[in-house]
């Protein structure tokens, strides 16, 4: 983005962020999901017809499923984003209304089962953008709440600070923090 | 089931307590390997990404390049590295950055047994 003839990615991106974060917090309480499926296997599918179970029951925390993307205010992807399933994805996305958010939910959906080819995009964020991604396979219904709640900025994600070396957590520990 | 239904006709609870406090059958989940890098050895790091189905671990020189977001729970880096390997327990990983996903862990075995 350009202003006054001179690039400012910085302060351009950082303005559209906090637009981008007050628009979620205006969707409090209340969110609308539509899910789209561009070639998954069915088992994200199922983990989250799982959140509107009694168990997880997401209608506590003010999320509810719709059946058309005009409805929605967030779009949940699943799959590989196979190029058949191009045309659908970007219906569902121009369909959705302004402020929108997108979850890419599962490997397939972040790049992890299929490489690109003449059938793949291999990911989901090489067709729309993504806002948040949810790792898993399939994600754990409690792991897609995690990234509804992310998604709207009422949890603070935690993946930024995980280490995977045990060994360096180890000696953190003994360094003196707090216990 | 037949806990969540008691615990609902005991204290008037059917659902689960997500956000305020995880599940405890969680620790059961598949979840990413962790790894320990004093025991990782350049050897052992070929064998683990050999291992791995969906490219999620690679090496990169001297560290192990380990992206959450490809990786499917499936545990052949567990079966492959012995004590070098184990599952992190981590499955609430949902970020805004695609980056973060990606976990960089030294391979310090070779130095250790050199030095």
């Amino acid at each position: 983005m350009t202003v006054d003839g001179q690039a400012r990615p910085e302060a351009a991106d950082a303005l559209a962020q906090e637009l981008r974060r007050r628009a979620l917090a205006l969707f409090g309480r209340s969110l609308h999901i539509r899910t789209v499926d561009t070639g998954s296997c069915a088992v994200c599918e199922s983990e989250i017809r799982l959140l509107s179970a009694p168990h997880y029951d997401l209608h506590r925390l003010g999320f509810f499923f719709t059946p058309a993307p005009r409805h929605a205010d967030l779009l949940m992807v699943t799959g590989p984003a196979i190029r058949a399933a191009d045309n659908l994805l970007l219906k569902a996305f121009h369909a959705t209304p302004d402020p929108k958010a997108v979850i890419a939910v599962g490997a397939c959906a972040l790049g992890g089962v299929y490489g690109e080819d003449e059938l793949v995009h291999g990911s989901v964020d090489q067709v729309v953008p993504v806002d948040v991604y949810v790792p898993g396979c399939p994600p754990s219904p409690l792991a897609l709440l995690q990234g509804l709640l992310v998604a709207v900025g009422r949890l603070e994600e935690r993946v930024a600070s995980l280490s995977l070396d045990l060994d360096s957590d180890r000696r953190a520990a003994a360094d003196g923090r707090p216990r | 089931m037949a806990f969540w239904f008691y615990r609902g006709l005991r204290k008037g609870i059917v659902t689960t307590r997500y956000p305020r406090e995880v599940d405890p059958w969680t620790r059961d989940l598949p979840t990413p390997p962790a790894f320990r890098s004093s025991r990782l050895t350049r050897a052992l790091a070929d064998r683990l990404v050999a291992a791995c189905p969906s490219e999620a671990i690679r090496r990169e020189g001297e560290e192990l390049v380990v992206d959450l977001g490809r990786c499917t729970g499936c545990g052949r880096c567990l079966a492959v590295g012995g004590e070098a390997v184990a599952a992190s327990g981590e499955f609430l990983l949902a970020t805004a950055e695609r980056s973060s996903l990606v976990k960089r862990v030294p391979i310090g075995g070779d130095r250790e047994a050199r030095g």
